[in-house]
């Protein structure tokens, strides 16, 4: 079993030896997930394992078996009121995305970065997403929009 | 295809329009279309004609919009919302803005060349205005209302005493669309943005598509499923000149799930269907392909084959693109005189979604979903690979996940549409990224070499310029053709940027159209940014010869004309508090540059050479852009903070080098792009120039940022480097 986005998903027994990201792909319907490498060079794959951001061309599905899985299409439902994630509300307030791609990979670097530090700096910032490339070129926005998010998420917590 | 053109045209053009509901919605005088079918390839600029094909009124009031541009970030489609909003008075709740699929609107030009707004503004204007203008008539004409004075208001009309008679009440059941014949009559009253000032134009609207992006919900090709969908992969030759011998497919076919293996000799590749997307890397594995290789590049060096001084040596170039004065005059003026040799590499487009189609071949017709630069001439190859007409290929378009010029050809769709017509299943092709790398076509390297000098007063004394590359708008041309093309004329996108806007008496622009093995085509500028990197730079090393502050240099020196180039340089070095002091280990330059002879962009790079970490980062970049009228503040940011990146990238980072036919770097790894942490900070001034008509942004501010950069390397560590991209390393040795 694979509990994906809160859903229990039965895993075939011949996808087990699959990418993660081409289960979530093609198997699980999750589309939001990226293909942008295949090498985690890129982070376009990004979702979260256990709350924790991996890139998911990197995991066999069978390494993940039984444990948590959030994609794209689940994070705003990990917000208390099912509402759009406060980087979700960011990303369209600043109109961060161009073409818009790897913006999927960028938002659940960033939510598991807040999930760590809540209040980042602009370098923790520049830091913990290093490793997710945007060829359109949106990164000042999307630092911007990280830092914004993060006031939004200790605002909330008062 | 050999069908007679003259007789499949008004078909083709009558079933368009059947279809998407013009013909109900009153147009029957089809020979008005005449200019907007096409001529092969699309590369007509738009008429105004084209435009009321674009743009239709539901009976509810609401404008739906077949956006003639393909959208991939550059905001394009919401612009021009905004221009249709403005002069029809409607709110962006009334626009419903569609990707037009090949059968809901006629062949437009390919999505290039940052032409979008420029191009598109007028005729698109002109046609909402029309539209206006016509149920204004309509109004007028209603016994209905008895109207002395009726004004323009949100959504409608209204009448003096407040009441508002919305379009709605106006229009019958169908779709209201305008013809030559309905709209010149009222061509002239084009209210535009002039009279009253604009409201909609100059607002930052948000592309409605947002929400589906930051919620994984948007669309790319990647994403299309359709019932019954098989999955293909495609092995690709393996080098620019391998040529497919023999297939050994092994017990490929045993495999559970593979459906078919297709090699084909006329197309180069063998593809491998299965009706699983999970059993192709198996098949693959399984297969063994014999390649020849014809036409072996062998050790041939591309720097050997694109190298100006090689051909300066035999002073044979085949073109002359601009000559004025006498450069022996020019030289014996000269007070200080210089020369030097800048070169700049080939690279890829590395958009991040790497390509992917699928297509559907039937009896009835050919489905292609895809995402590229030119629906149309996707739809045209695809017929033309599986052997149909034309019209019977549909493409449904989609967003490009990055484009850059890399998206003008469709080889995913074409593959797909050969599996599919090999399988009679519904097949999809998905590229993996290294397929990406070595499958497209290149930005070519440039080499330039120039020899200036200056007056004694500070003035460009001469001008000597020389650059090789290889032709870009016609690299795909094979053969005979290619050789004939080189020798009439030079390559329009290649010297795209060669003319500088200086004034110099005494001038000589020449240059040389080079093929090698290596495929070229549209990237990001074209020519812009290389030939702008070389002037930019010789600009700055004339300055420092001559001990001139160089953005003084570059302001003693504009032609007279370019105001706007004048003021883009006096406001960035104000931003940047140009001539302040300056902490010890940042080095600042300055450039500028005027993109298709219309935008002017200034920059300003502030570096640091940070030893701890052996790097060169750039800290800031300061921009002001003159693009005319701006139609939405926002995006012209966005494209200018994209072209900022690009130009880091040019200069510090991308190199694509290739061995044997073959890409050395195929991922992420070996063709290093930006990242996060490198990311400079950006100041951007956007002047506002509403009186002038809006120009071209999309590629607009990439020329100026890497000589920018340059200059301020050489102004933090003394170093000249003329070869790009540059890396920490190069600051001790050569490059």
């Amino acid at each position: 079993m694979l509990n994906i986005n809160g859903k229990e998903i039965e895993v075939p027994a011949n996808l087990r030896e699959i990418s993660l990201l081409i289960f979530l792909r093609e198997f699980a319907g999750f589309t939001g997930t990226k293909y942008g490498c295949g090498a985690g060079l890129c982070g376009a794959c990004m979702v979260h394992l256990d709350g924790e951001a991996i890139t998911s061309c990197q995991y066999l599905v069978s390494d993940v078996m039984d444990h948590r899985i959030t994609t794209i299409e689940g994070l705003a439902d990990t917000t208390s009121t099912g509402d759009l994630h406060p980087l979700q509300k960011a990303w369209i307030e600043f109109s961060v995305p161009q073409c818009g791609y790897c913006q999927a990979g960028q938002i659940m670097t960033a939510a598991a970065l807040l999930d760590k530090i809540p209040k980042p700096s602009l370098d923790d910032v520049r830091a913990g997403m290093a490793g997710n490339l945007c060829r359109c070129g949106t990164y000042k926005r999307i630092q911007k929009a990280i830092l914004k998010a993060s006031e939004e998420i200790s605002d909330e917590r008062k | 295809m050999k069908e007679n053109e003259s007789s499949m045209i008004p078909l083709s053009r009558r079933n368009f329009l059947l279809r998407t509901g013009w013909i109900a919605g009153g147009v029957t005088v089809l020979t008005s279309c005449s200019s907007i079918i096409p001529p092969l390839p699309s590369l007509n600029d738009p008429t105004y004609e084209d435009a009321f094909s674009w743009i239709q009124m539901r009976a509810d009031g609401h404008v739906v919009f077949y956006a003639p541009r393909m959208e991939m970030g550059q905001g394009t489609a919401l612009g021009l919302c905004q221009i249709i909003a403005e002069e029809l008075n409607l709110p962006q709740s009334a626009i419903d803005c569609i990707s037009p699929n090949t059968d809901q609107a006629p062949p437009f030009k390919m999505t290039v060349g940052s032409e979008g707004i420029a191009n598109y503004f007028e005729p698109i204007s002109h046609c909402a205005a029309s539209l206006r203008e016509v149920l204004k008539e309509r109004l007028r004409n209603s016994t209905q209302y008895n109207l002395l004075e009726i004004e323009d208001d949100m959504g409608g009309f209204s009448q003096p005493d407040g009441q508002i008679i919305p379009y709605a009440d106006l229009l019958d059941d169908a779709p209201m669309v305008l013809t030559a014949e309905t709209a010149a009559t009222v061509g002239k009253n084009v209210k535009k943005w002039k009279k009253t000032g604009p409201k909609v134009i100059g607002e930052s609207w948000k592309d409605p598509q947002l929400k589906a992006i930051v919620t994984g919900q948007q669309t790319y090709s990647r994403d299309v499923v359709i019932p019954g969908l098989h999955y293909g992969y495609i092995i690709h030759k393996p080098a620019f000149h391998a040529v497919l011998d023999t297939v050994d497919i092994g017990s490929a076919m045993d495999i559970k799930g593979i459906v078919a293996i297709v090699p084909s000799k006329e197309n180069n590749f063998i593809g491998v269907v299965a009706d699983n997307p999970y059993v192709l890397d198996e098949a693959v594995d399984a297969i063994s392909v014999k390649w020849v290789y014809q036409d072996d590049p062998g050790d041939r060096v591309i720097s050997d084959i694109l190298d100006v001084e090689r051909v300066r040596s035999t002073n044979s170039f085949e073109h002359e693109i601009l000559s004025v004065g006498d450069l022996k005059t020019g030289l014996s003026s000269s007070f200080q005189s210089i020369e030097a040799r800048y070169d700049t590499s080939f690279s890829a487009h590395a958009a991040m979604e790497p390509r992917a189609a699928t297509a559907w071949v039937k009896e009835e017709r050919v489905e292609v979903w895809s995402a590229g630069q030119d629906p149309f001439f996707t739809q045209k190859q695809v017929a033309g690979v599986v052997g149909r007409d034309v019209e019977d290929v549909i493409i449904y378009t989609h967003r490009l996940g990055g484009g850059f010029g890399g998206r003008v050809r469709c080889q995913a769709s074409e593959e797909a549409a050969i599996l599919s017509a090999a399988t009679g299943h519904p097949v999809r092709v998905q590229w993996d990224r290294a397929a990406e790398f070595q499958n497209n076509y290149f930005q070519p390297a440039f080499s330039h070499y120039i020899s200036a000098g200056v007056t004694e007063n500070g003035k460009i004394a001469f001008w000597d310029h020389d650059f090789v590359s290889s032709p870009i708008l016609t690299g795909s041309v094979p053969g005979y053709i290619a050789w004939i093309i080189d020798q009439i004329k030079a390559d329009e996108g290649t010297a795209r940027g060669s003319v500088s806007p200086y004034h110099m008496k005494n001038q000589r622009i020449r240059y040389s159209d080079i093929r090698t093995f290596v495929p070229v085509g549209a990237w990001r500028g074209l020519g812009a940014a290389p030939n702008g990197f070389a002037i930019e730079s010789m600009m700055d090393e004339l300055a420092v010869e001559a001990d001139i502050d160089p953005l003084e240099f570059r302001l003693n020196n504009l032609s007279p004309s370019e105001t706007k180039t004048r003021i883009v340089l006096e406001t960035v070095a104000k931003m940047a508090n140009w001539g302040g002091s300056m902490p010890d280990n940042i080095g600042r330059g300055i450039s500028c540059a005027v993109y298709k002879g219309e935008t002017a962009v200034a920059v300003v790079a502030d570096i640091e050479v940070d030893h701890k970490s052996e790097k060169i980062l750039v800290r800031r970049i300061w921009c002001a852009h003159d693009c005319g009228l701006i139609i939405n503040p926002d995006q012209v940011a966005a494209q200018i903070e994209g072209n900022v990146v690009w130009g880091c990238n040019m200069a510090l980072k991308e190199k694509m080098q290739f061995t044997d036919g073959t890409v050395e770097a195929d991922n992420f790894d070996g063709f290093e792009i930006l990242r996060h942490d490198e990311m400079p900070d950006i100041q951007i001034s956007l002047i506002r120039s509403d009186a002038m008509p809006p120009t071209a942004v999309g590629e607009a501010a990439f020329a100026p940022v890497a000589p920018a950069i340059t200059n301020a390397i050489f102004a933090a560590s003394g170093r000249r480097l003329r070869k790009l991209p540059i890396m920490y390393e190069h600051l001790t040795t050569e490059n």
